[in-house]
């Protein structure tokens, strides 16, 4: 903040202290809350948006039983507004068990093998533009345009609607800080999101007739039992893939590097041991959990880890409290060299996350190829680092400073 | 030591095939699939952290 700030602060609500206590350390936040009692039925109703009652469920085996229970547990809790079905988010079986087997081999592990050469020749374009200033902010550098100029690239979008795609992505899952208020993020999100579904239309128009090697022709021209997707499907798709894909890799890639520079025992391990990267990812993704939860609605009345539950219940699948808690002794400890720690970064059941095998992709390409270049970093000094106050717990601002050579 | 999957339990997290790409392998949706249902005694304890790491249980041993 500058000196010069005359400014009244403004006025923050309980939701905010509430969303800053437990993005700034979860793993506490989570602890402490697990002594209350197996399910939180208060202190998660703003995650519910306070449409009705809320029940966040803590303890690993309650979790997985919730997101395996399609049955009782809906997945339509209207994340992007009350007009917006994102496909295959928010759709119930069995449609949505017809759109996974679509989805599914398109985000395969073998599919994002053969993306991987592609994006580590990006991953080192962006470090070549910044590694010899021994300075770079991680976000503005890497972490965000990294994981939207392969969208783009998936898509078959021209790599110069990158500032689009960022601004986009940003009015979806955090209006209120483009739009400087809640209400102004509101009113910009219902401006732009009909925007967004027409361009993805105009680009479904153009493959009709331009079909090419990219996932748009895909949506078009494939069928799922004996019929094509309707034009609003196609749309509706790719607004899911652009709502889930890009903010879901970046706050991952802000923790991990937070986490890495911070601990220089870990830097020597990858220096020593670049086959340790694998692992290194997996558990920073378990232990960070940058996607803290995820909601479902109860659709009866009904009893999870022994508490009743009443139809319409707002349930928040708490993914961070399952990955580090008392239950799983194991979990407790981290441990880097180890990746084999089962863990619900990702959720579990029939939603688990489409786009793992990317994010991992990613993920594993970026740590790899920063740490070639550039294995040894420290946050640099005198900066302040703040957790986003988010379900997606991530770091906006994050400069990093190196040795540079010669 | 026998292993199995269940295909209905298993949402293609990919941790086995990873941790024991001797044992299983990825369908093209990336979901598990077996490559042997007896395990040999020097790859039983990769299949064991394999069915430990699996999020959603689908991996059961027997002897």
């Amino acid at each position: 903040m500058a000196e010069s700030t005359t400014q009244e602060p403004r006025p923050v609500s309980p939701f905010a202290v509430w969303q800053a206590e437990r993005s700034s350390d979860p793993r506490g936040y989570y602890a402490n809350l697990r002594k209350e009692g197996r399910i939180d039925f208060k202190t998660h109703r703003w995650a519910g948006g306070k449409k009705g009652p809320t029940a966040a469920v803590l303890h690993r085996d309650d979790i997985g039983q919730l997101l395996r229970d399609v049955d009782t547990y809906s997945s339509e809790v209207f994340a992007y507004g009350p007009d917006v079905h994102a496909i295959p988010q928010e759709i119930q079986a069995p449609l949505h068990t017809t759109y996974r087997r679509l989805l599914d081999p398109l985000f395969s592990p073998k599919k994002m093998a053969e993306l991987q050469p592609k994006v580590e020749v990006a991953v080192n374009k962006f470090i070549d533009a910044f590694i010899d200033n021994g300075e770079v902010e991680v976000n503005e550098g890497l972490a965000v345009p990294l994981p939207c100029m392969t969208f783009l690239d998936l898509l078959g979008l021209p790599s110069e609607e990158l500032q689009m795609l960022i601004y986009w992505k940003d009015v979806l899952i955090r209006p209120e800080i483009v739009g400087g208020s809640f209400s102004e993020g509101q009113r910009i999100q219902a401006e732009v999101v009909p925007q967004m579904f027409a361009r993805f239309a105009q680009e479904v128009e153009d493959r009709k007739v331009n079909p090419r090697d990219d996932l748009i022709t895909y949506f078009t021209t494939t069928e799922v039992d004996g019929r094509k997707l309707t034009e609003e499907e196609q749309c509706s798709v790719l607004f899911f893939l652009l709502a889930a894909g890009l903010d879901t890799v970046t706050i991952s890639l802000q923790a991990m590097f937070y986490y890495i520079a911070t601990h220089p025992e870990t830097q020597q391990l990858l220096q020593d041991d670049p086959s340790q990267v694998e692992n290194v990812v997996e558990e920073l993704l378990r232990w960070e959990t940058p996607v803290m939860s995820v909601m479902r609605v109860a659709k009866e009345d009904t009893e999870l880890g022994g508490c009743p539950i009443s139809k319409g219940t707002f349930m928040v699948a708490c993914l961070a409290s399952g990955n580090v808690e008392e239950e799983v002794p194991e979990s407790l400890n981290l441990d880097l060299t180890r990746g084999d720690k089962a863990h619900l970064a990702f959720g579990a059941g029939p939603h688990r996350c489409l786009g793992s095998h990317l994010a991992r992709m990613e993920l594993r390409t970026v740590i790899r190829e920063w740490h070639k270049r550039i294995p040894f970093y420290e946050v640099k000094p005198g900066e302040s680092i703040e957790w986003v106050p988010s379900a997606l717990r991530g770091i906006d601002y994050l400069p990093l400073q190196w040795k540079t050579k010669g | 030591m026998k292993v199995a999957i269940d295909v209905d339990l298993c949402q293609g997290h990919g941790r086995c095939y990873e941790i024991a790409p001797e044992v299983f392998t990825d369908d093209d949706r990336g979901r598990g699939e077996l490559l042997m249902v007896e395990i040999p005694a020097d790859l039983q304890e990769k299949v064991r952290q394999a069915a430990n790491t699996c999020p959603e249980r689908a991996i059961t041993l027997s002897e």
